[in-house]
């Protein structure tokens, strides 16, 4: 294997010193001179005709400077996929759900705007409302969207293979549901932006965004500006996962407001609004058949899936084809068909929260596969490895695994933790469960429709030599993405980490697709490499010309020219850089030709050196209908062992050990690794035991806190231990792959799992509070006992 | 969100507060540790016109220790409740309460007299106090006043606290040898929580034979407020302590004491199982520390 300088080190992140000492800069510390603030109008009902807004009272406030309705915003529709544009900045003549925005306000002060929003008068006809997948199904059920009758947002048939003949075929079948509940992201940093729009007409708009291109585009969009009037930055963010993937409402209002007002205005979502506007990971119910043969070959999987969607699209229609896709691996599997439905109502709209999509459906197989083992008496890690894929195979539904560690994954979670010794000798009330994943590393399209770039990158090397300066429009949203394209870049041109200053998170840098479906590493990699590797080459070009060399013959490593025959006497070059510096002490005298010397005569001989990159993947996929989603240059794999002990008494369940591998191609920067597999199993473990935002009967969010809505605490989480099992991915930059999203999809089902091995019951609905379990336990000792 | 707007008052001494009390009565609310008012004054779930801060009361904050009995004032936090010594040693089901409520920072902050203002059924410190028969000291223009906490809670939220009054502090006998005190919170996850239930058992025994001689036990989060369970006290009465009576005790508890509700947190039917288990849980952790004696 290649050895690196760099790459696949612990480098500490290059925001850790702003963010341990509190100088990192999030969207609530900035304000401008002369601000507003704004403030938004969000219905109290989940369905409702609008018959009459006035604004009279509110406009007449002293200090409020803009009331705008839908009659400032207009009715340019949009949302995540041009396919479902089904949004409008406020609502026209209905509203869908508790929360759905309906007029805003800005003015001098929070307090002035938010009283002002208190007088807006709105006149309601209220509509009967639905709230769940069943009765929203129903033939009598109110309709929400006229385009689409009995609340049907989408729907997806596939079939590959011969599903009904693999069954035929098959000694074992196992049928079994399961059903999660309805996630909140719990983003630390509640969403908020500022807008401004300049004396020339320039929009800025600054927010906590994964996504500051797709924003910049539907803020075009909806205002009807050019896209080059329109700039999102994005400042340091309190993390996104999936919820802050495209523009939401208050973004668009804030501008109309900032443009109607020609001031800057501020605005923020407070924690209830985060329920409102929710968009993080659907309600899915699942109903899988598998079967097998008796030496534990699996030969067929039916899947159909409810979503229970809320009453916009959001990601919904790319959700419910992940939901499908994303089961024709880890293992070979010659038949599987997918049905899968997701079905408006009146809840805010669900989207894509890490693992999108995928993370239930498979929670609900890998449970099969173990109840699959345990029939023929095979270990549930050997009935795994006995289907796996293999480097280099495509599955039913053409996603091809380039590199594939999955095997590895599972020996490297069979020794790390002790997994032969323990599995079948737990004593009573512990239990030991594993479990398998998969994800993309990016998705092979844009969300639109297009032949763009997914990534661009210029790096820029100081006219002095001595710093390369990285510029992308890429988003650091916790995740280290900065931190790896820092890396990559320095990797590139052979200098150390130190010389590498880098911007990100900017529409004005380039184009990026931002960070979602876990495409940061692979994709920027890639055009942070080209772009290294571009202006890297400007300098030896000068070089080979100034010192007779072929280029092939030079390279740049640490900070300094190689050379491969013999170093040739480049003393003329010194000479004239020393002199380039009069004045200045620190004159190089190592032996070999720095690169800041090279840098500097290159600038010299060529102005601004400035090397661009970019990266679209190949083409991808087959040509059956949604062959687009699951589609991705490489896959990341992860497998899983939880150890839990399980209260009979009380159905408490503790986890006690997570042992987890994750094959992410070469890792960019270990440290960073370990961190996304850890935040993965965390949030993993949310979902499994605690997180469920519930719903009254008017639709309105009950738990809307982090007090009621239950994450996980550093007190619930167990000791992991991350083992990083890394490949060569072909189509990564340097063999990278993803490790943001894959990492959580074993979580669940291992918990699963393990609490079947300690208690001895099956579940088929999320979360697993005491009192579920309690119960399943209750029943299971019941039957036992009859 | 915003904190509404009032007019803020700290008084440095308990006679300069009652004053101010007496001045605004229900217009005003006091603030110990803040971490219940302030959060319902932001989601306006309450308002006020007046917030009278305790804070800077010294008296309040104080863990006086007679020898006979232990006076807590009603600014203490959790926190200090968890590392005072003669808690520690006489009264560990509150230390079991206070080290369990909420997170490190709220326990920083959260003191035992807003816990016990706050009159929430699931409280951390009520089944407690119950159980080690505090008395609740009262003070207003008027003079002073004590009472019994057992009867001290209306309904949610509600005390006995009269309009001109303050709650400085409470007052509980040292348990003498042969006593033995437990509490158990259940909840979701294991910190951060509002408990599904709660109980606090407290037990004496007969040196000479191992009876009991006296049990108080309280349940939380099974009716308006924390409640006595006499029939399980009453199944422990003079007899000797086993699993299986505790068991008992548990299922009297359960069956014959709570009448809890469903709501999103948990069922009735959850709750009351889940009343036994504690029940016979914290009667055999303080049966146990006797047998440690």
């Amino acid at each position: 294997m290649e050895k690196f300088d760099i790459i696949s080190s612990r480098a500490p992140r290059i925001d850790t010193p702003d963010k341990a000492t509190g100088k990192a800069v999030f969207i609530d510390d900035i304000s401008k001179p002369g601000m507003l603030y704004g403030a938004l109008l969000q219905s109290p009902h989940a369905h409702a005709k609008i018959l009459s807004i006035d604004t009279s009272k509110a406009e007449k406030l002293e200090g409020v400077k803009a009331v705008i309705t839908s009659k400032d915003a207009g009715s340019v529709k949009y949302g995540v996929s041009p396919a479902r544009y089904d949004e409008t900045v406020f609502a026209i003549d209905k509203v869908l759900y508790v929360g759905d925005e309906i007029a805003a306000v800005a003015a001098v002060s929070l307090e002035t705007a938010q009283q002002a929003v208190q007088l807006i008068k709105v006149e309601y006809e209220i509509l009967p409302a639905v709230f769940t997948v069943e009765d929203a199904l129903k033939k009598e059920a109110p309709q929400l969207h006229e385009n689409f009758p009995n609340n049907l947002c989408a729907q997806v048939h596939q079939e590959f293979g011969n599903v009904e003949e693999g069954l035929k075929q098959s000694d074992i079948i196992k049928t079994t549901t399961l059903k999660n509940k309805r996630q909140d992201g719990a983003c630390i940093e509640m969403q908020g932006c500022i807008a401004e729009y300049d004396v020339r007409e320039v929009l800025t708009l600054i927010t906590s965004t994964q996504v500051p291109h797709y924003v910049q585009r539907t803020v075009a969009m909806v205002l009807g500006l050019d896209i080059g009037k329109v700039r999102v930055k994005k400042p340091y963010l309190g993390a996104g996962f999936g919820i802050k993937a495209s523009a939401n409402p208050m973004e668009l209002a804030c501008c109309i407001l900032a443009v109607k007002t020609k001031k800057p205005v501020k605005m923020n979502y407070n924690r209830e609004q985060v329920f409102m506007y929710s968009r993080a990971r659907h309600q899915f119910t699942h109903t899988i058949t598998t079967g097998a043969k008796k030496d534990g070959t699996i030969i067929a999987l039916k899947h159909e899936c409810y979503l229970d969607g809320g009453a916009y699209t959001s990601f919904g229609i790319a959700t419910v084809y992940y939901t499908g896709s994303l089961l024709g691996g880890p293992y070979k599997l010659a038949n599987m068909s997918y049905d899968g439905y997701r079905v408006y109502n009146n809840k805010p709209a669900c989207g894509a929260q890490r693992g999108h999509g995928a993370v239930i459906a498979r929670a609900c197989f890998e449970q099969q596969l173990d109840m699959i083992a345990e029939e023929i008496g095979m270990d549930p890690m050997a009935l795994r490895i006995k289907n796996m894929m293999n480097t280099g195979d495509t599955t039913c539904n053409d996603l091809n695994m380039s590199s594939f560690g999955m095997s590895e994954c599972i020996e490297a979670v069979r020794k790390g933790s002790d997994w032969d010794k323990k599995k079948g000798n737990m004593p009573k009330g512990k239990g030991i469960g594993m479990a398998c994943g998969f994800f993309v590393s990016g998705a092979g399209y844009p969300i639109y429709r297009s032949d763009t770039f997914h990534g661009t990158v210029i790096v820029k090397l100081t006219e002095d030599g001595g710093t390369a300066l990285v510029y992308t429009a890429s988003a650091e949203i916790g995740q280290g993405s900065d931190t790896a394209f820092a890396m990559i870049a320095a990797e590139t041109l052979g200098i150390p980490l130190e010389n590498i200053r880098l911007a990100s998170g900017d529409t004005d840098m380039g184009v990026d697709l931002g960070a979602y479906s876990s495409r940061q590493t692979l994709m920027t990699g890639h055009a942070t490499k080209e772009a290294a590797e571009h202006a890297k080459q400007q300098v030896l070009e000068v070089l080979a010309h100034k010192l007779d060399i072929p280029m092939e013959d030079m390279d740049i490593k640490k900070g300094f020219i190689e050379f491969k025959n013999h170093i040739p006497d480049f003393s003329v070059l010194r000479t004239r850089y020393i002199k380039e510096h009069r004045g200045w002490t620190d004159n190089p005298d190592s032996e070999k030709l720095t690169f800041k010397e090279a840098s500097r005569i290159a600038f010299l001989e060529k102005g601004s050196i400035v090397g661009t990159g970019k990266y679209k993947p190949q083409l991808l996929g087959g040509k059956f209908k949604g062959a687009a989603v699951g589609t991705s240059p490489a896959y990341g794999c992860s497998a899983q062992v939880a150890q839990v002990t399980v209260d009979m008494e009380t159905g408490q369940v503790t986890i006690d050990h997570i042992t987890d591998a994750h094959d992410c191609g070469k890792a960019i920067n270990m440290t960073s690794v370990e961190g996304q597999m850890e935040g993965s199993v965390s949030m993993g473990i949310g979902e499994a035991m605690h997180e469920e935002v519930i719903f009254d009967d008017k639709g309105r969010v009950v738990n809307n806190d982090l007090a009621e809505y239950k994450i996980v605490t550093s007190m619930d989480m167990p000791i992991v231990n991350a083992i990083v099992v890394e490949s060569n991915e072909p189509n990564g930059p340097y063999g990278a792959k993803e490790v943001g999203e894959g990492a959580i999809m074993p979580t669940i089902p291992a918990i699963l799992n393990a609490v079947y091995d300690a208690a001895g019951v099956r579940m088929n609905e999320l979360p697993l509070t005491p009192e579920r379990v309690y119960n399943a336990i209750q029943v299971y000792r019941k039957k036992l006992s009859a | 969100m915003l904190l509404p707007k009032f007019e803020f008052h700290e008084p440095a001494s308990i006679q300069e507060a009652i004053e101010l009390k007496k001045k605004y009565r229900t217009d005003a609310r006091l603030l110990a540790g803040g971490t219940d008012l302030l959060v319902h004054l932001k989601k306006k779930l309450i308002t006020t016109d007046h917030v009278i801060s305790l804070l800077r009361i010294k008296d309040l904050g104080q863990i006086k220790n007679n020898k006979e009995s232990v006076e807590i004032g009603a600014c203490v936090t959790m926190a200090r409740l968890s590392e005072s010594k003669v808690i520690q040693e006489n009264f560990c089901a509150i230390k079991a309460g206070a080290d369990n409520l909420g997170t490190h920072l709220i326990r920083n902050r959260a003191t035992l007299g807003g816990n016990v203002c706050n009159a929430s059924p699931a409280a951390d410190t009520i089944c407690s106090l119950i159980v080690y028969q505090a008395h609740a000291l009262l003070e207003s223009t008027d003079g002073k006043r004590e009472l019994p906490i057992e009867s001290f809670f209306m309904s949610p939220g509600k005390t006995d606290i009269r309009d001109n009054e303050i709650l400085t502090g409470f007052k509980l006998s040292i348990p003498g040898k042969n006593c033995g005190a437990h509490y158990i919170q259940l909840g979701k996850r294991k910190s951060s929580e509002i408990n599904i239930v709660n109980v606090a058992s407290f037990i004496q025994f007969d040196p000479s034979d191992q009876t009991i001689m006296n049990s108080r036990i309280a349940l939380g989060s099974v009716a308006a407020t924390p409640i006595r369970s006499f029939h399980a006290e009453k199944i422990l009465q003079n007899k000797k302590a086993s699993e299986s009576l505790f068991y008992e005790a548990g299922e009297a508890a359960r069956h014959k004491d709570c009448k809890p509700i469903d709501d999103f947190r948990g069922t009735a039917d959850y709750r009351k199982a889940m009343i036994g288990v504690l029940t016979k849980r914290t009667l055999d952790a303080a049966f146990k520390q006797v047998q440690a004696q």
